[in-house]
Parts: structure tokens; C-alpha cells; sequence
């Protein structure tokens, strides 16, 4: 038997790029300037598009492969694109000092995924046959890791920019999820999320401009006058 | 069929609006397809309570009596809403509010019209497939579009502060909903298990709910927590409610009309959903706590922000947070008349909420400040329609006797103190009568009082009819509730008081 057809080396597969993913998205805590943590949302969702991918091939579920086109045309290109094409336009480079500095970020990112372990551990189940439960173990731990530091990351965050980019990251998680514990949900779910997706980054965009052209600035942190 | 229609006629108004050119259409447009919505959902109600349950498209869409109520009473806030947008937003218009901001010289308002007149149909759209939808993903997926359809309007006016408030909606609804659909994702999982994967259907409702008590029951308990946090975000619970004050201050009157009762309503549908899918799996103990727990936080929230309020319509914000945990409350008491009395309060609250928000429109566009304190009182004699009807509706919404509302927070209570949970019912009737005491001294303050010698406001109708026949209604289902819909009300309690 050829290796490519082995379901365990697709789990190996899989889970090593579901590392790659958590890697990514600590990266993305510490990261200070925005084009690269563009990139490296884009680089996230690609992984997860290859992801989707391998979970097609091994387990003949052919209507994944389309969850993985969206994932790829949406996450990959199009937001991404238009994205770095305003961060180029209002001239913004760099995040200002986020409210954690990046050691504490680092660790807090790391304390997290130790929860999401733990919170993991409640679903595994090692006496059931190879499927989506001992897939979901790991991957699932990785799923709830990156939605948790994603949180962290708006919170964290002061450009509105940077939020968006953390909140499409916890989307990020949510996908993964969705893909390694049930195989994606069923497609008229897939299309409607990755639909919503799509007009909320430009609606959001937008309203990045929007602040941007009203406050000359994109710190959020200057949003503050409405209280009570 | 009349689903079909329901949809399809906001989604035609939003087209047609895009097309037309003169502000006269467009206002024809928008009250003709809110008159046709409303008379669709009527029928739809009336074809539920004959048939019991209507479905299309093969299970695709699909109304019992919870969604027909829903339904209907977003149909009912439209309605209310269309004719008073005409008026308020010709008012605004004259006032020069609505003159874009990028050229300062010019004054058409026609672009703010059309993106009033095109976006809130659409919004209207996502909220009638939220109830109609069958599968629990397509209804997450119209409950974020409704927020990505509002967020427009939420900037309506352009002022940097309405720009604050649409960021704050999209970013905390944004991660709300993230964890919405997060709880879905699990839910589905736990179902998965039992039903097999791939199957269209395995994330619908009428197949969920046969099947509940088999789930697997630790990833459903995870998943109700996550629901919770979301769509309770969506309702506006505390602690997750801060968007909602700034939400409701900036956006144009009709609007925060619509999202205090419309949108408040489907979030809560949602959640009721998934309550009575989760107490059918683990027992009613675990949700009701939760629920409890939440409700009477956001009850207790609204309390103090009431007492020391300034701004009108963050007054009302935070009566309709105050409501939504009465509701949250009453379905986490549970029972059949838990779930009875949740639904007599939703229904209550969507004809009193406009009410007030129209008075206090109308007073806002006389004074031209939303502050209760610049108002300083003898409104009544500057606006003799508006004025008394803001005094009746304060009223009915913080629950005096004999308006709708009182007898709805009342069962609620009942079943409070039927259950286990009589030390909350006790508290609960704490918070009740500091929150009557604040609305009624901050709106009585505005109504009450000399004259101020402002001339009085010249009479529109597109303004006071809606209002007047909104006191009617108030007044009347105090003491009348049509018997049909009584009995879809007391057919969706049912739906909702599983018996695991």
C-alpha cells in the first residue's frame, strides 16, 4: 500500500498542519506589522483549505472539496487582497503598542491552548474507531486554542484593522472544527457562512475607512465618547 | 407558498427601491411592501394554526407556531415602522439632516433616502428567514446578516459617534455570533453522532428535535453555553449588552424601533430553539440555570443606567435590555407557563416598544436634543398627541396594571414561584419596581410641566397616526387578545415546554 493512501498518514498529515495553524496564529499575537499579519491569515486559511483538501481525500467526501474552494476564494484571495489594498490606501504599517506586551501576549497564547486542551480532553474517546472522533481530538484542541487566541487578539488589539483580522482568524477556528469533528456541515451552511464571511470583511472594511477618514486615525481606542 | 411569498416581498422592495429615482416611490415602495409582508404573515399564521405545521422546498423552510408568531410580529414592527419612517425621515430632510457629508454645499438627501429605503427591507429579509428557516445553520446565517444589513443604518447620520456605535455592534455582535456558531458547529456534532453525517437535513429542526434525548450529552452541554453567549449577545444580555445603548442612540428612529423588538425577538427564538433542544437532551436543570442566571443579570444591569439616564433613547435601550431578560427569565423558569409567559411578553413588548420609540422620536425632532435634562419638562403642551401617549406607553412597558405587559411580567413571576427558583422571583420583583420608578420619573420629568414657551409642533400625520393607533392597540390587548392568537402563542409555548 502507497503511503498517500493510508488514512493514518492523512491524521499525521492533518494534525501536523493544524500545528502549523496554532504556530501561525501566536505569530499573528506577536505580530506588529499589518501587511505581514494579513499574510499570515492568508497562509492560515490556505493551511486550512489544504486541510479540507486531505479530509476530502481520505474519507471520499467529495462535497468538502467545495468547502475548500471557498475557503481558498474567499479567505485566501479575496479578503486578503482587498484588505492590503486598504491598509496601502490609509497608509497604515504598523500596529500601534497593543495593551499586552509580546512576552505576556506569547504566554497568555500559550495558557490558552493549555485550556483548550483541557476542554479538548472532555471529547476524546480512545476506544472509538478511526474517524471524526479520534481525529477530533487534536485538531479539535487546536480548533478551540485558535478561536480563544483569536478572542485574546481583539481584545488585545487597538487598530480596527488588527480586529478584523483576529475576529476572521476565530472564524478560522470554527472552520477547522466544523471540518475535522463532522466533515463540514452541510454545504447549503458552508456556502451561507462563507457568503456572511465575505460582505462582513467589506462591510467591514468599509467601516474601517469610514473611521479612518472621520478620526484620521484607526485607533479604536479614540472610539470612547459614548458612555452609560 | 406563503413562505415564499413572506420572502420574497422585502427582497422585490429592496430591488425596486435600488431602481426608482424619486423620494415619492420609494415611500410608496417601502409602505406597500410592509403592508403585503404583514397581510402575508397573517395568512401564514392562519395556515399554521389550520395545518400545524407548513413546509417547502422539502423541509427547507418550514413554520410551526413559534415561527408564525415570529414572524408575525416582525411583520407587525415593520408595519408600525414604514409609515413613521416616511414622516420622520421627510422631517429630517427638511431639518438638512440628511445632506451628504463628503460635499458640505450640497443638500440632497436622495442617497441617504435610498440607502434607508433599500437596506431596511433587506434587514426585514434576514429576520423572516431567521424563524422560517428549518435548518439551525441557515437560521445562524440570517441572524448575522441581519446584523450586517443594520450596520449601515447604525451609521446613518455619519457623526463620529454613530461610527463608534456601528463598530462596537459589528465587533461585539461579530464575535457573539462567532461563538454562535460555534455552539451550532457542536450541536451538529453531538447530532451527527446519532444521525449519520451528510445528509441535508441533519441539521434541521423538525429531525433534531425527534432525535434530542439521544445526543451526546457532554458535547451538548458545551454547545448550549456557547449558544447562550451568542445569541444572548445578539438579545443584548448582560454583560454583553454595551452595544445596545449605543446602537439604539445613534441609529435613525425607526430602525432602533425595529432592532428593540424585531431583531430582540429573533435572537431570542434562537434561543429558545436550542433551550428546548437542550433540556430535551440533559433535562430542563442545566439550560434553566444558565438562562436564570443571565436573565436576572440583565435585569439587574438596566437597573441603575434607568435611575441616573440622560439620554431618552439609552433609556429605552436599557428598558429593552430589561425586557429581554424578562423574557430569557420566563423561559428559564420554564414549564408550560414559563414558555406561556415568555411569548405573552414578546408579544406585548413589540406593539409597546415602537410606541415609545415614535414619542420619543417625535419629541426628539421638537426639541432637537435627545437629552431628558435639556428637554426640562412641559412637553405636553408643545406636543399634545405625543406627549400623553409617551406617558401611557412608559406605563404599559415598565408593567403597570391593567396594559399587557403587567400580565405577562405577572406570569412570569407565577411561574417563579410555582418552581424552585422563588429567592430570583423575589429579586426579580425588586429590580421591577426600580426600574418603574426610574422610567416613570425620567419620562414624566420630559412630559409634565409648565409651558416653555417653545411654539407648538405643527401636526403630521405620517407621524401621529402611527402613534395613536399603537396607543389603541396598547390599550386594547390589555384587556383583549384576538382568540387566534392566543391560540398560536399558546401553540408555540408548546413547542417550547418539552417534556424530556
Amino acid at each position: 500500500m502507497h503511503f498517500w493512501q493510508d488514512a493514518q498518514f492523512g491524521n499525521r498529515m492533518i494534525t501536523l498542519m493544524a500545528a502549523l495553524l496554532l504556530v501561525l496564529q501566536i505569530m499573528m499575537v506577536t505580530q506588529r506589522w499589518l501587511i505581514t499579519s494579513i499574510r499570515s491569515f492568508a497562509l492560515q486559511s490556505l493551511l486550512l483549505a489544504c486541510i479540507a483538501n486531505t479530509i476530502a481525500y481520505y474519507n471520499n467526501a467529495p462535497y468538502i472539496y467545495a468547502a475548500a474552494a471557498l475557503m481558498l476564494v474567499v479567505k485566501v484571495i479575496l479578503l486578503p487582497v482587498h484588505f492590503e489594498r486598504l491598509a496601502k490606501r490609509i497608509e497604515v504599517h504598523q500596529e500601534i503598542e497593543p495593551l499586552v506586551n509580546a512576552p505576556i501576549s506569547v504566554i497568555t497564547a500559550g495558557l490558552l491552548t493549555l485550556l483548550a486542551y483541557v476542554v479538548a480532553e472532555a471529547f476524546h474517546r480512545p476506544d472509538e474507531r478511526v474517524g471524526a472522533a479520534s481525529l477530533g481530538h487534536n485538531t479539535l484542541a487546536v480548533a478551540i486554542a485558535i478561536f480563544l487566541i483569536g478572542f485574546f487578539m481583539m481584545l488585545n488589539r487597538r487598530k480596527a484593522l488588527s480586529q478584523v483580522l483576529a475576529l476572521l482568524s476565530m472564524e478560522n477556528g470554527i472552520f477547522l472544527a466544523a471540518i475535522s469533528l463532522t466533515y463540514g456541515m452541510p454545504m447549503i451552511v458552508e456556502v451561507g457562512i462563507f457568503f456572511d464571511v465575505l460582505v462582513g470583511g467589506i462591510v467591514l472594511a468599509i467601516l474601517v475607512h469610514q473611521i479612518r477618514d472621520t478620526f484620521d486615525s484607526m485607533d479604536v481606542s479614540r472610539l470612547s465618547r459614548l458612555k452609560g | 407558498m406563503l413562505i415564499l411569498l413572506l420572502l420574497s416581498i422585502p427582497l422585490l422592495a429592496c430591488g425596486l427601491t435600488a431602481l426608482v429615482r424619486n423620494r415619492r416611490s420609494m415611500e410608496a415602495i417601502h409602505l406597500a411592501s410592509a403592508v403585503v409582508s404583514f397581510g402575508a404573515a397573517v395568512l401564514l399564521a392562519g395556515e399554521v394554526l389550520r395545518q400545524g405545521t407548513v413546509s417547502l422546498f422539502n423541509g427547507f423552510l418550514f413554520a410551526d407556531s413559534l415561527s408564525a408568531l415570529a414572524a408575525l410580529l416582525t411583520a407587525f414592527a415593520t408595519l408600525a415602522c414604514a409609515p413613521y419612517a416616511i414622516g420622520y425621515l421627510r422631517r429630517e430632510e427638511a431639518d438638512q439632516r440628511l445632506a451628504p457629508s463628503s460635499d458640505s454645499h450640497g443638500t440632497d438627501a436622495l442617497p441617504k433616502l435610498r440607502m434607508y429605503y433599500t437596506l431596511t427591507p433587506l434587514f426585514v429579509f434576514c429576520m423572516f428567514l431567521a424563524v422560517v428557516a428549518n435548518n439551525l445553520g441557515v437560521m445562524w446565517v440570517a441572524v448575522e446578516s441581519t446584523t450586517l444589513a443594520s450596520i449601515f443604518l447604525v451609521t446613518f447620520y455619519g457623526r463620529p459617534t454613530s461610527l463608534e456605535a456601528a463598530w462596537k455592534y459589528a465587533m461585539i455582535g461579530g464575535v457573539g455570533l462567532s461563538m454562535a456558531l460555534f455552539g451550532t458547529v457542536l450541536t451538529y456534532y453531538s447530532a451527527h453522532q446519532v444521525l449519520g453525517g451528510e445528509s441535508m437535513s441533519a441539521l434541521n429542526w423538525s429531525v433534531l428535535v425527534a432525535h434530542a434525548p439521544q445526543f451526546d450529552k457532554s458535547v451538548m452541554r458545551l454547545a448550549f453555553i456557547f449558544i447562550l453567549l451568542g445569541f444572548g449577545t445578539k438579545a443584548g444580555m448582560a454583560p454583553m449588552h454595551t452595544w445596545k445603548p449605543d446602537a439604539y442612540n445613534e441609529a435613525p428612529i425607526p430602525i432602533a424601533a425595529l432592532m428593540a423588538t424585531a431583531v430582540l425577538n429573533c435572537a431570542i427564538y434562537a434561543l429558545a430553539r436550542f433551550n428546548a433542544l437542550t433540556a430535551l437532551c440533559l433535562g430542563p436543570a442545566f439550560s434553566s440555570r444558565l438562562l436564570i442566571l443571565f436573565g436576572l443579570l440583565s435585569v439587574g444591569v438596566a437597573v441603575p443606567f434607568i435611575l441616573v439616564q440622560r439620554s431618552a433613547r439609552r433609556l429605552l435601550a436599557y428598558s429593552s435590555i430589561d425586557n429581554g431578560g424578562i423574557m430569557v427569565l420566563g423561559l428559564g423558569f420554564g414549564g408550560p407557563l414559563g414558555a406561556l409567559a415568555m411569548l405573552l411578553h414578546m408579544t406585548y413588548h413589540t406593539v409597546t416598544k415602537p410606541l415609545l420609540f415614535f414619542c420619543v422620536g417625535n419629541a426628539q425632532q421638537h426639541t432637537k436634543s435627545d437629552s431628558l435634562r435639556a428637554a426640562a419638562g412641559g412637553l405636553i403642551h408643545a406636543l399634545p398627541i405625543t406627549a400623553p401617549m409617551l406617558m401611557l406607553g412608559a406605563l404599559a412597558v415598565t408593567g403597570t396594571p391593567p396594559f399587557g405587559l403587567f400580565q405577562s411580567e405577572f406570569m412570569v413571576l407565577r411561574a417563579g414561584f410555582a418552581g424552585p427558583y422563588m429567592g430570583v422571583a423575589i429579586v426579580l420583583v425588586a429590580f421591577l419596581v426600580a426600574i418603574f420608578c426610574g422610567i416613570f420619573h425620567q419620562i414624566s420629568q420630559i412630559v409634565l410641566g409648565p409651558p416653555r414657551g417653545v411654539p407648538r409642533e405643527p401636526n403630521c400625520p405620517w407621524k401621529t397616526v402611527p402613534v395613536v393607533v399603537l396607543s389603541i392597540l396598547v390599550i386594547l390587548t390589555g384587556f383583549w387578545l384576538p382568540a387566534p392568537l392566543y391560540q398560536l402563542i399558546d401553540g408555540a409555548a408548546r413547542i417550547l415546554a418539552v417534556h424530556p
